[in-house]
């Protein structure tokens, strides 16, 4: 037997793009409306934000940290853009910037706090996530952004390729790629990689490790900005509850991608692709479920399963496969 | 008396007395026997349910299940008295029980996959939650038993509540858990060093097993301690109580890498917590500062945690050069 399989085939995403093919066919076949044009459009407008919020998790989880501020950070950054946009009349393209702005600062305090105090980003984001929120809520009284520019607004509802995709799915679509030419071609990109592995082997390369924890954290406020500014293109307002409370409605889909997508949680590791496609499986179950009607209620307790049903398959994954190559 | 003063729960029992004599000078009511009541109240159940998380911090990993086992078992407690009219002792049990499942299943699996227990009890989080909801259907339970109201709403002596018993005899156990038995000590070995524990021959499926089962049976005692003082089973019981049981075992100066928790410090910390918020509402300050407050306070407890270290280091230094 001198069959070898190629490597591709042995990778977290190749098991992944089998399980959304699976769950395509599975859904398609027993609901009427999956493959309606409708749904296809619901779902792409849902799978751009899940993919920009689980990669805004991927960049933090690089360094073994973890962002749980993400919500309540990019529901803030949200929130100013409508103030900028709404009450303080600048024009949208330099409102986004300086929304992106606010986003990648306030993902500074994350990442300055935690590699001054040398704390577990865990605590100071837990800190800094009923900071962020306790003060968008106070400043912006809990009133939403509702008279926003018609031409955000009208790009949010956008209907492209015969009506098929959301331009927001184009857009997260791009952040992937970009992201992935950063992490795989450019200098900047390998020292994140290489500070996540191992932060003492890097720091006695040269690279600065706390720098690199920084910009790590800057990167996931930036996205998680640009999430806010999705959500509030898609919705058409900007609504200080949109992510739930403290933003713990983004929490479940931010660590879900990245996690299936084959994001070690120690550190080192980043899959652009795989996120993405972690991101799509989580949607498609979620529609497919409110499609068969499981009842709205029950949805949560199968994406809680089916995440430690993921964990659980890549474990046992990795164990044939080490087993495999010490027989070989 | 140096000793003394390099102990957790030294500084905070100070900031605790100075502070609690600062508010009580600019406002009286701050000492009204209701106020006091009020601020028992918010403490016990927060004790409860700090120490739930304490001992998985002990450990060296994070239980996000908390809230979610404590709303399962809330909602399973009132649902069983109210749709099977069942007894309270009995209910009581089966509350426990479920309680202990819940952190078995989280232990259980932490230990055998060897996956980041974050990643598994943020799975169950969604799990228990998901079945709670599935099963109330969003819907509160409110015919609750006289006996569990009488409890919940009681006062022993003065201002003091019967709601206070339990989370004392608890902080009083987990005390001697921690500091008496070899159990507890071991719990501490493994949080500090996982190799080195189970070089010496202590079972780490064993530890990581019964803290998540401590931790649970913890989280179902706080849920059930909460629908005795909201007289009603909601399933958004325990969804708030993230932020604040990390806070309290944080601000007593528990190190997140595990090995070193401090019962004492903890407890001070949910008191120290409830104060402040309580003082908060009596300086009739916005209610969202309470959340900004928190959030601030554990960052201030971590830079403090810090200087310590720090200080701590350097201290050592000198000696070893002399």
């Amino acid at each position: 037997m001198n069959f070898k399989i190629p490597n591709f085939v042995k990778t977290n995403q190749f098991g992944l793009l089998c399980l959304v093919i699976f769950f395509i066919c599975i859904f398609s076949f027993s609901t009427d409306g999956f493959t309606s044009r409708f749904n296809i459009y619901a779902l792409s407008r849902v799978v751009a934000l899940d993919i920009m919020i689980g990669l805004a998790m991927m960049v933090v989880i690089l360094t073994g940290g973890l962002n749980l501020s993400l919500g309540a950070l990019g529901v803030s950054a949200a929130m100013f853009g409508g103030w900028c946009m709404e009450s303080m009349g600048i024009p949208i393209p330099i409102s986004i910037i300086l929304v992106l702005a606010f986003g990648s600062f306030l993902g500074w305090i994350n990442g300055f706090v935690t590699v001054r105090t040398g704390v577990h980003s865990f605590i100071v984001t837990l800190a800094t996530m009923s900071i962020y929120f306790g003060f968008m809520t106070l400043l912006t009284e809990a009133e939403a952004f509702r008279k926003l520019p018609e031409i955000f607004t009208d790009f949010g509802s956008l209907k492209l390729f015969n009506k098929y995709i959301s331009p927001l799915l184009i857009i997260s679509v791009l952040t992937c790629f970009i992201l992935y030419y950063v992490f795989k071609f450019t200098d900047i990109g390998r020292k994140l990689i290489a500070a996540g592995a191992n932060p003492d082997a890097a720091e006695l390369s040269g690279i600065s490790v706390d720098r690199m924890f920084i910009y790590c954290h800057m990167l996931s406020g930036f996205l998680a900005a640009l999430a806010g500014i999705m959500l509030t293109a898609r919705i058409g307002a900007a609504i200080p509850s949109m992510a739930g409370h403290l933003g713990f409605d983004w929490l479940l889909p931010a660590f879900l991608a990245p996690v299936l997508g084959g994001t070690l949680l120690s550190g080192g590791k980043v899959t652009v692709f795989g996120t993405m496609l972690g991101a799509i499986l989580v949607t498609l179950i979620n529609n497919g479920l409110y499609l068969i009607d499981v009842g709205e209620f029950w949805v949560r307790f199968f994406l809680g399963m089916i995440l430690l049903g993921a964990v659980l398959l890549d474990r046992a994954r990795e164990y044939f496969t080490v087993k495999n190559s010490i027989v070989s | 008396m140096s000793n003394l003063l390099k102990k957790d729960w030294f500084g905070l029992g100070l900031v605790i007395i100075l502070g609690s004599i600062l508010i009580s000078f600019f406002k009286p009511a701050f000492i009204s026997p209701f106020n006091l009541y009020v601020l028992m109240l918010s403490v016990s159940l927060m004790l409860v349910v700090a120490m739930s998380q304490m001992i998985i911090i002990a450990i060296g990993q994070m239980n996000l299940s908390v809230g979610a086992i404590g709303g399962l078992v809330a909602i399973s407690f009132t649902g069983l008295m109210e749709v099977y009219s069942m007894s309270i002792l009995p209910a009581m049990l089966i509350g426990l029980l479920i309680g202990l499942a819940c952190g078995f299943i989280n232990g259980y699996i932490t230990v055998k996959t060897g996956i980041s227990a974050f990643i598994i009890t943020l799975a169950t989080l969604y799990i228990f939650k998901g079945m709670n909801l599935g099963i109330t259907e969003a819907q509160p339970f409110y015919e609750i038993p006289d006996a569990v109201k009488f409890f919940g709403n009681a006062k022993i002596l003065g201002p003091i509540p019967y709601l206070v018993i339990i989370p004392i005899v608890i902080t009083i156990l987990m005390w001697i858990l921690m500091n008496r038995t070899s159990l507890g000590r071991y719990m501490l070995a493994y949080g500090n060093n996982v190799q080195s524990s189970e070089l010496i021959g202590i079972s780490s499926t064993k530890i990581v097993i019964y803290a998540h089962v401590i931790s649970g049976l913890l989280a179902a005692i706080g849920g059930m301690l909460v629908v005795c003082r909201l007289q009603l089973g909601t399933p958004n019981i325990g969804d708030s109580w993230l932020l604040p049981s990390f806070a309290a075992p944080v601000i007593g100066g528990a190190i997140l890498a595990g090995g070193k928790v401090d019962v004492i410090a903890t407890a001070f910390g949910v008191i120290l917590v409830s104060i402040i918020s309580q003082a908060l509402v009596i300086f009739k300050i916005d209610p969202f500062f309470v959340q900004i407050f928190l959030g601030f306070m554990i960052l201030l407890a971590v830079f403090i945690n810090r200087y310590r270290e720090y200080r701590e280091e350097r201290r050592t230094k000198v000696f070893s050069y002399e």
